[in-house]
């Protein structure tokens, strides 16, 4: 995969996850951050970090971002979650708009 | 998201309660208002499968509603979340009173419990505990008293409570509230208790803009309470009968009203005078009250009036040419009155009309022709009258109708081509013994069509080729005898139905239900009468919307349908027999 078609999320703790653009796509507030006009620092290096957000959760979201493209093409399986991880992921998840 | 937290603040549209009673939809299954109404919490289990992929904020709800008896505590939460869970737990009706307790403190603004099963006292605290954020609560239906209410003193911010139904809630109950100056909409009908005493209470609530004491018997000489309260924009006390004249008298000065609901009560003409400085007021609902036309001058006066609602009242044809004077009303109820064809002459300048009731009035064909001008009518109710088929000449102008009820009319199938030209059709009741399959040849240009009510009409096999044209028909309603299997191949694909009514038609067998078992739209079902038998119920293991299913006088028993119940059909909650 080409590097402009890859965007890279950063966790709180500096964990960096490489993920398809189209994926990281599905949150509204990442999309924002790489298509908005003018030179922010995320549409230009492609990088958005997260200083809120856990290693943990964050890698449970790029799950989810994968998991909802699959969906989106047919392919519909059962997401799971952690039952210790679902509040925060919840509060993850509105700050992302996903 | 920010904003997931919708407010449904407003328990009812006062003018959608209006033209309900106008437009009378379902005139005849009276039965099947509450498939839209009264199981209304809607049930939102994300499916996964099928339709839109489920966001994550939908999964994790989800997840916490499987296991809400494993938290103990959101308080941690921001508020819009914790408010997201709330409302998924009250809408699968997980909620509790122990589950309850996790959400202390969780500064919520909006408490929807209204008809919540198991709501007492008890829960008031966790209520409260949300405390200055708190805006809107709904207890309608609760066994909360007087006692609980004292729980929401310190609720400053409050702007809606609703206690409909709540009948161990009395002045003392009121009193409580007497501080919560926030208050922009209260409501507390269908109570016995609550006396002018009670009312008193209201005085400090200045920021009052809605107040419904439906079916508040006692309230009389309590509404002088509420002479302060300027900004006051819906009162509605209908059906609290032993209002007088006088009890008007208060609400002379309440400039701001727009709409005032007092059916039912005991004024008269004069009490109406009191309103006729009310200068923004746009609805009017005065259904069995004992006024007559000499009301109208007090009525004229209203110069924003759009909805009047004078069922069921004293009017007569005397002094009816006030109507004339009514020019900007929209929607008119005359229902029930002792008038005739020379009070319509009256209504001819109306042209702003866009519902007109006439149920039941002595008006026939000749009368008829004052309508021709109300261009704008989109519904129009002729129920139980002279109407016939001359009378439907005068309509066939009226291209704007949307609904029309000829019910029990003297109208037949040559009539019927009078209203082929009425495009906008979407409502028509035809339930006439004298229409018949030709009758129905004649509308197969509605195509627009949803609720066809045919119920006496006599329809047979040959008849029922003309409903393959109404491919949006959502309600259904044949039971004049004459349909047998042969007639469902026209209607079994007519896959919009939600209702149908096929009763009364003696020859129907199982074979009819195995036709019908692709329209899984449908969410009302009546076959009574018919030779339908338990082994025929197989066949609606498809129709998993089905929640209302009649089979009275078959060969099925109360068990069978139970057995199809809790099996193939969870949705279903009334069947007969029972």
């Amino acid at each position: 995969m080409r590097k402009e078609d890859t965007v890279k999320l950063i966790s709180a703790e500096g964990f960096e996850f490489v993920v398809d653009k189209r994926a990281a796509m599905v949150s509204q507030t990442i999309r924002n951050m790489l298509t908005s006009p003018g030179s922010f620092a995320e549409t230009q290096l492609g990088e958005v970090t997260f200083p809120e957000i856990s290693t943990t959760i964050l890698e449970k979201i790029c799950q989810y971002f994968h998991w909802s493209l699959q969906y989106a093409s047919g392919k519909e399986s059962e997401f799971h979650i952690e039952p210790e991880l679902t509040l925060e992921l919840m509060m993850a998840a509105n700050y992302l708009h996903t | 998201m920010g904003g997931a937290c919708s407010r449904k603040r407003d328990q009812q549209d006062d003018e959608e309660t209006l033209q309900r009673g106008v437009s009378a939809r379902y005139a005849k299954s009276g039965s099947s208002k509450w498939l839209a109404t009264s199981f209304s919490r809607p049930a939102i289990d994300i499916q996964q499968g099928g339709g839109k992929c489920p966001s994550l904020m939908d999964l994790c709800i989800q997840k916490i509603r499987e296991d809400i008896e494993t938290h103990s505590k959101f308080s941690m939460l921001p508020r819009d979340i914790s408010q997201l869970i709330f409302n998924d737990v009250v809408n699968s009706q997980r909620l509790n009173d122990v589950i309850l307790e996790a959400f202390r403190d969780c500064a919520l603004q909006d408490l929807n419990l209204g008809e919540y099963p198991g709501v007492n006292d008890s829960w008031l605290d966790v209520i409260s505990s949300q405390g200055s954020s708190l805006l809107s609560v709904d207890l309608s239906g609760s066994e909360v008293t007087d006692a609980g209410l004292t729980c929401l003193k310190d609720c400053k911010n409050i702007q809606a409570l609703n206690f409909n139904f709540c009948d161990q809630i009395s002045d003392r109950g009121l009193e409580h509230l007497s501080g919560l100056s926030n208050l922009t909409s209260l409501s507390f009908r269908r109570n016995n208790a609550i006396t002018a005493h009670g009312m008193s209470a209201l005085t400090g609530l200045v920021n009052l803009v809605k107040l419904d004491l439906e079916r508040c018997p006692k309230i009389y000489n309590g509404l002088i309470y509420l002479e302060g309260l300027s900004k006051l924009e819906s009162l509605n006390i209908k059906w609290c009968n032993s209002i007088t004249d006088s009890d008007l008298k208060p609400l002379s000065g309440l400039k701001n009203l727009k709409a005032l609901q007092i059916s039912c009560s005991k004024v008269t003409d004069s009490g109406i005078a009191y309103l006729r400085g009310l200068q923004k007021l746009a609805l009017l609902n005065l259904e069995g009250c004992p006024v007559t036309t000499a009301c109208l001058e007090s009525v004229a006066a209203l110069s924003a009036l759009l909805y009047l609602n004078l069922n069921r009242c004293h009017l007569t044809d005397e002094g009816s040419e006030r109507f004339s004077e009514l020019g900007s009303l929209k929607v008119l109820n005359l229902g029930f009155n002792d008038i005739t064809d020379a009070c319509l002459v009256h209504l001819k300048g109306l042209t702003n009309l866009e519902s007109l009731n006439l149920d039941s009035c002595r008006i026939g064909d000749g009368g008829m022709a004052n309508l021709t001008g109300l261009r704008r009518l989109k519904c129009l109710e002729l129920s139980d009258t002279e109407v016939g088929s001359n009378g439907l000449h005068h309509l066939s102008g009226l291209t704007n109708l949307e609904s029309i009820n000829l019910s029990f009319t003297v109208v037949t199938d040559i009539g019927l081509r009078k209203l082929s030209g009425l495009s906008s059709l979407k409502t028509l009741n035809l339930d006439v013994r004298h229409v018949t399959d030709s009758g129905l040849a004649a509308l197969t240009g509605l195509t627009g069509l949803t609720h066809l009510d045919l119920f006496g009409a006599r329809i047979t096999d040959s008849g029922t080729v003309y409903l393959r044209n109404f491919k949006n028909l959502r309600s259904l309603e044949i039971c004049g005898g004459g349909l047998t299997d042969a007639g469902m191949k026209n209607i079994k694909d007519l896959t919009s139905l939600t209702l149908l009514n096929l009763s009364q038609n003696c020859n129907l067998t199982d074979k009819t239900l195995e036709l019908i078992s692709g329209l899984t739209g449908l969410v009302s079902l009546n076959l009574s009468n018919s030779r339908i038998t338990s082994s025929g119920l197989q066949h609606l293991k498809l129709l998993k919307n089905l929640k209302q299913l009649t089979l009275e006088s078959c060969k099925v028993t109360a068990n069978d349908i139970r057995k199809l119940q809790s099996t193939d059909l969870p949705n279903l909650v009334s069947f007969r027999p029972e």
